[in-house]
């Protein structure tokens, strides 16, 4: 909300520095997000008067001005054609800043020197309709009443001091002027002064000239009207024009800135008809029905339908309520009388239109912030009396004032100590009351309760919550004490099981080299096709956004392995050749489409490796540190996941479930995202593992005799995989094994083609005595025979 | 032949100064201790000393074989040890090198801004509580004292899945969750995503929040306030001040803006701080009661409050990232950095 320090000051005196004010405005709650002195925009810039000019000696162009600025002369070089000596004009001194955003330095043109510049309206960013000679191809001619010396601000009155104030939605009534001098005046404890809402009438009366049928009245709580005859159609006086410009609107001509500037001083959104217009001169507030049409204000045609009201005539709509007007009533040259509107819209009413037909105004804005009831009065009253101000026109007496609810304000009792309860300080209760009354909330004491009757414009006051805040934002929150909950019970505090699971098992993954990684939930749809997903797997069935940012943000992923490629990828791209990522993040799975409820959100953790250190491997060894982390058995088979490498990849089960899979992406999908390289991705089921977490850990015995290790190497077949010679040889190795291992591959010389020779340690404990050479001989002799019968494997 | 024996020692220990490696050393054992060693001669030479001086020439001789055999060993010891250090040295090796670990990896910085943050909290005695990210209309808002016309849908743009179904544009549900699940004392924190149709430097359309929440009986802002500043001295440092600041939640009453005393000029006025010597961290407030009553607590004898903050922010406070999409980015030239 942009606020005129010249504006406010009608209503309240401000005699402290902008800095102070906005201070207190901030410890009062309206936050100032900028502070904008409209002189920095314009700065050395001021009256000259051109005493002489002379032909350049070397260019034909230019001429050299001798110019009073009053304290002295300057001497300037121009290339414009239209200055005369005597004239008065815009003059920017060495060193100036200018609204278009030149800087002006002093310097030499074609050897003779040039002390500043002479401005066009274009370099001060005005425009024939903001001052005079403004819109001039060529330099602003000044009329003489303009001192020389004089600063070019105060000629064009562009002295004053915005304040961007910060207004929450709590408080409509402060997106205003007059709102925020209420808070101002409060603040600085200074006296409100009300606007002039005095204004003279005639004969005529606005209700026999119109009248008004407000058909949905939870719509339309409330609509004012008044007539104003004999328009005269002109341009606003300056202050009108300049405050509006201040605030950043347009002025246009005076029925339409009066109206603009109710909005801006009182809040009120307002509107003008064109009585003529107005088919029997009825006003009637309805919902439209379906079929009807209207073209607005911006020349579009738009079709409505009963869930947009609309202010019509007898026959037709005129208006989108609170919106934007039609065409077919608007204010032109023409225009005779008028009628003004000044009524309160539901707000949701008015967003939902809005976004319908979406079209966006000031008006429809204000509505859905939400509109007091006492700005009908107010804003209609204000309308009228700057009608009278400017000579505009002939105001009918009477106003129609339709109004379906009661217009007393509530009446709010709180005990006092419950006050004091909400805040933990005891705020004296004189102090309470004084601070609410100097809100206008009409306070008093009755035995131990507040008793409070807040104005029409704070329609959040309702209790003893909405009071505390009132009383502690004007007694200072500063005052507010630190305690550590010293009434409240103890409570115990930490994380879930599965919730700690995640923080180790990231220590963990840190301790392995890997570095975690944070990527959007949301992704592109492609991302079934890039990972050569087929068209019916259930991964495509997706929670979709209705209002993405983008087509590539639009869907929540059901696999995270897409987005680790595309973080894998650009990392390749810009030379990290070698990284480890994960990450843990939810994957969101429909129960069914199209959705009627909220989606299965699952935990998972995602791997991506790359680099000529990695392999099949390296990943799985990460995994199966997270596995014997969970204190679970897991058992690898091979996938069918359509972007892994189908030879090097497996799925990970613990019992029947598949908790991970894992592998090399296959090369053509790796290409769908510019990589050449090898990549490895992993994606685990966090919640799958965290319900199968199991930490117990029982104490055995250890034994009192040494444990033996041996060796042996067999070749087998290719196919023959390190699982099937690990379980063979445990099957027959005898209870004492206590480990077994494969320690080494080996293809190549001496070993037939299609062959390999595997090495397996194991190792043997006994409880009861210490075993001898020949017990572990017969043990492994019968391994090795067995390896053979069931394996045709050959000792090496 | 007491002065023979004086004689002999003073060589002795002479040759055994001298004595420069293991050899010399052994040389000078065997040549006054050995079998016809010097000083056993003397010791053979007994036989013609008189019976009377026998007792004192024999205390002698062993004096100064105990004398000899000492320095000997001495300097054996010494020359031994000269000789394992000499050959360390040679070993010596270059102590600069890299080594051969597994280098560690590392946290996103978002995550060690909310494990700290989780620590905390916890150690206050605050339950760590998760929930989903696609909500009900319910949950994220008219739970929340956020009817379908209030004002404050205005403020924050929301993804939506259905006209039902939206993602969380708060972790806020999560506190209505608990409420309607479970009776006062309750003091939580909900870490969590959250997203909002914003994407610029300072705003992403999925970013962290922590929000926390206390009901008891006599639940104040003076509490609100002690808690926070607890919080800000323990994740800045204990010069760290905290300032309320009124502003407006729908989900709160009174409620506040909190701001911090800049950790980096420590409230005198910097970049970071744009002069004000405050940093703005989180919004707070003390439960509406109509949220208590909404979610099945009665509001008549419980209040609380609640409080909530973005983590992205905290982190580009606390490390100095400029931007919010640098977080987002992922490369591991950054993401290295926190290792």
């Amino acid at each position: 909300m942009l606020v005129s320090i010249e504006w406010l000051k009608d209503y309240v005196d401000i005699d402290c520095t902008i800095e102070v004010l906005s201070d207190k405005l901030v410890s009062a709650g309206f936050e100032v997000e900028d502070v904008i002195r409209q002189a920095d925009n314009c700065k050395r810039v001021v009256v000259g008067k051109i005493e002489k000019l002379e032909a350049h000696p070397d260019a034909d162009k230019l001429q050299i001005c001798s110019i009073n600025i009053g304290s002295e002369m300057v001497q300037i070089v121009t290339g414009a054609t239209n200055i005369s000596v005597g004239d008065h004009v815009p003059t920017a001194l060495d060193g100036s800043d200018l609204p278009s955003g030149m800087h002006i330095k002093k310097g030499k043109l074609r050897g003779v020197a040039s002390n500043g510049m002479l401005c066009s309206g274009e370099e001060l960013k005005l425009t024939e309709s903001d001052f005079k000679n403004g819109g001039v191809d060529g330099i602003m001619i000044l009329d003489s009443c303009y001192a020389p010396g004089t600063d070019m601000n105060e000629v064009l009155s562009t002295n004053d001091t915005i304040l961007d104030v910060g207004v929450t939605a709590n408080r409509p009534d402060c997106n205003s002027v007059f709102g925020i001098a209420r808070e101002v005046a409060t603040v600085l404890n200074k006296q409100l002064r009300m606007p002039s809402f005095e204004y003279k009438t005639i004969a005529d009366k606005t209700s026999s000239n119109i009248k008004v049928d407000v058909k949905n009245t939870e719509f339309c709580p409330r609509y004012m009207a008044s007539m104003v005859k004999n328009v005269v159609i002109k341009d606003s006086p300056e202050y009108i024009k300049r405050r509006l410009k201040a605030v950043g609107l347009r002025p246009i001509n005076n029925i339409v800135d009066i109206t603009n500037y109710v909005l801006m001083e009182i809040g009120q959104p307002m509107h003008a008809f064109d009585y003529k217009l107005l088919t029997s001169g009825e006003i009637i507030v309805r919902n439209a029905s379906k079929g009807e049409s209207i073209t607005l204000l911006n020349d579009k045609k738009y079709l409505l339908d009963e869930s947009i009201c609309v202010i019509a005539d007898g026959k037709n709509p005129s208006a989108i309520a609170g919106v934007m007007g039609g065409v077919g009533s608007s204010i032109s040259r023409e225009t005779n009388d008028i009628v003004f509107e000044s009524a309160r819209f539901a707000r949701d009413s008015i967003r939902r239109a809005s976004r319908k037909i979406n079209v966006r105004t000031d008006s429809s804005t204000r509505f859905e912030r939400g509109i007091d009831f006492g700005s009908q009065e107010l804003g209609l009253k204000r309308a009228l009396q700057l009608i009278c101000e400017t000579n505009s026109g002939d105001i009918c007496e009477g106003i129609i004032d339709k109004v379906s609810v009661s217009l007393e304000p509530s009446i709010v009792v709180v005990p006092y100590a419950k006050i004091n309860e909400i805040l933990g300080i005891i705020v004296p209760t004189e102090d309470m009351v004084r601070i609410l009354n100097s809100l206008q909330i009409l306070t008093t004491i009755e035995g131990e309760n507040l008793v409070c009757k807040a104005p029409l414009y704070r329609e959040d006051i309702e209790n003893a919550n909405d009071l505390a805040e009132e009383i502690i934002r004007l007694y200072g929150y500063d005052k507010i004490i630190c305690t550590l909950i010293d009434n409240g019970k103890q409570t115990i505090g930490g994380k879930t099981v599965g919730q700690t699971n995640i923080d180790n098992v990231k220590s963990l993954l840190v301790g392995e080299g890997m570095n975690e990684t944070y990527s959007y939930s949301f992704t592109t749809p492609k991302m079934f096709d890039m990972l050569g997903i087929d068209k019916n797997d259930k991964l495509r069935e997706v929670v979709t956004l209705l209002n993405p940012l983008g087509e590539d943000m639009s869907v929540m992923r059901t696999t995270l392995s897409h987005s680790m490629i595309e973080i894998l990828a650009k990392n390749l791209n810009r030379g990290n050749k070698a990284v480890r990522f994960f990450e843990f993040a939810s994957i969101y799975q429909p129960k069914s489409l199209p959705l009627t409820e909220q989606p299965l959100e699952v935990q998972k953790l995602v791997l991506g490796v790359l680099g000529e250190n990695e392999d099949f491997y390296s990943i799985k060894g990460i995994i199966e540190n997270i596995i014997d982390y969970y204190g679970v058995d897991a058992t690898y088979t091979r996938p069918d996941t359509s972007y892994l490498h189908p030879g090097i990849s497996a799925n990970v089960l613990v019992g029947q479930d598949i908790v991970a899979t894992f592998g090399e992406v296959r090369p053509d999908i790796a290409k769908n995202y510019d990589i050449k390289s090898k990549v490895f991705i992993a994606e685990i089921n966090i919640d799958l593992l965290n319900e199968k977490y199991d930490n117990s850990y029982n104490f055995k015995a250890i034994s009192k005799f040494p444990t033996v290790d041996r060796d042996l190497a067999v070749v087998v077949e290719e196919k023959v995989s390190a699982e099937d010679i690990i379980s063979v040889a445990t099957k027959y190795a005898g209870k004492q094994l206590s480990n077994i291992a494969i320690f080494d591959i080996y293809r190549g010389k001496g070993i037939e083609k299609g062959f390999k020779s595997v090495a397996i340690s194991l190792e043997f404990t006994s409880y009861d005595k210490t075993m001898t050479d020949d017990e572990i001989s017969t043990k492994i002799n019968k391994i090795i025979k067995m390896l053979d019968k069931e394996l045709q494997a050959k000792l090496r | 032949m007491e002065n023979r024996i004086k004689e002999l020692t003073s060589n002795a220990e002479l040759l055994i100064a001298n004595a420069s490696d293991l050899n010399a050393i052994n040389e000078v054992r065997v040549r006054f201790l050995g079998k016809s060693g010097e000083l056993t001669a003397v010791l053979k030479g007994m036989r013609d000393v008189p019976v009377e001086q026998k007792p004192m020439i024999g205390k002698i001789v062993n004096e100064a074989r105990d004398i000899i055999t000492a320095m000997v060993e001495d300097k054996l010891a010494a020359l031994t040890a000269s000789s394992i250090n000499s050959k360390l040295q040679s070993e010596s090796i270059d102590i600069t090198l890299s080594s051969k670990k597994c280098k560690k990896g590392g946290l996103h910085p978002c995550s060690i801004v909310v494990n700290e943050i989780l620590n905390i909290f916890t150690n206050l005695g605050f339950q760590v509580k998760q929930g989903p990210e696609v909500e009900t209309d319910f949950f994220n808002f008219q739970a929340l004292n956020i009817p379908l016309d209030h004002p404050a849908r205005e403020m924050q743009d929301t993804f939506y899945i259905t006209d039902d179904l939206l993602l969380r544009t708060h972790t806020s549900p999560v506190q209505a969750r608990t409420m309607m699940d479970s009776q006062p004392p309750i003091r939580i924190v909900n870490p969590g995503k959250v997203y909002r149709p914003d994407d610029d430097a300072t705003h992403s359309p999925m970013f962290q929040q922590i929000e926390g929440l206390v009901v008891d009986k006599g639940i104040t802002l003076c509490d609100l306030k002690g808690i926070l500043e607890t919080f800000a001295k323990t994740l800045f440092n204990e010069k760290t001040k905290t300032r309320l600041r009124p502003s407006f939640f729908p989900f709160t009453e009174p409620s506040v803006e909190v701001d911090v005393t800049c950790a980096v000029c420590g409230g005198k006025g910097c970049r970071i701080c744009k002069g004000t010597g405050w940093i703005e961290i989180l919004g707070a407030g003390i439960i509406n009661p109509k949220v208590l009553d909404n979610c099945g607590i009665d509001s008549t004898i419980y209040s609380g409050f609640a409080f909530g903050f973005g983590i992205e922010r905290i982190t580009m406070i606390k490390y100095g990232v400029p931007d919010m999409r640098i977080l987002f980015d992922n490369d591991n030239r950054f993401l290295k950095q926190f290792n």
